[in-house]
């Protein structure tokens, strides 16, 4: 997941990427001891494009030019499925704001903070989160 | 409130939908996804103080009873 991380790294540094933070079951992962599941789920903040849609294509375009190859709504990167969150309402936007920097190995990232995290999954409100 | 917007609606039942694929795996599947899973949760684990160990594949071999 080292790996994974480090091109998310280097996403956020050649633009493609404003900002990204580790959530879901991995990030609750960072305090406490979640169900996990075989994803890693990355909220993002996307640069404004012209139009103002929301669409993940210039991301997704920038990955498979990098040889990382889409599976359904994840991109296989490094071996690790990664599901990329648009931050699409103020709760995200805030979450992503105020999320820790923390290292992972040895590679720096960022991570929800637990209140955000606990705060998404309400708002999602899915079945296996309650 | 307030209406999805539909990337997002996509993302979310793409998400559900994988899900029941990955719960449709074989067995044997399902556990290498769980090694995979240790690997990756190890690192923030140890980080936190916790002890780890992480099954090697070769740990599961089938014991064969004399």
């Amino acid at each position: 997941m080292e790996k994974t991380l480090q091109v998310l790294n280097e996403l956020v540094r050649d633009g493609t990427l404003s900002r990204y933070a580790i959530g879901g079951a991995m990030g609750a992962t960072f305090y406490a001891e979640p169900v996990l599941t075989f994803d890693l789920d990355i909220f993002v903040i996307l640069p404004q494009t012209v139009s103002g849609l929301l669409t993940l294509e210039p991301l997704y375009e920038t990955l498979r030019a990098r040889g990382y190859t889409e599976e359904g709504e994840c991109v296989n990167i490094e071996g690790i499925p990664v599901q990329f969150l648009p931050a699409h309402n103020d709760l995200l936007v805030e979450a992503l704001t105020e999320a820790r920097e923390v290292f992972y190995e040895q590679t720096p990232t960022r991570v929800l903070r637990a209140e955000h995290l606990v705060a998404v999954a309400l708002q999602t409100g899915r079945d296996k989160d309650r | 409130m307030d209406e999805l917007d539909p990337e997002i609606a996509r993302l979310i039942t793409a998400k559900e939908q994988r899900r029941h694929k990955l719960a449709a795996l074989p067995f044997a599947e399902k556990v290498r996804l769980v090694v995979k899973l240790q690997q990756m949760a190890a690192p923030v684990l140890r980080a936190r103080g916790r002890s780890v160990a992480v099954w090697t594949l070769d740990d599961l071999k089938p014991v064969v009873r004399k």
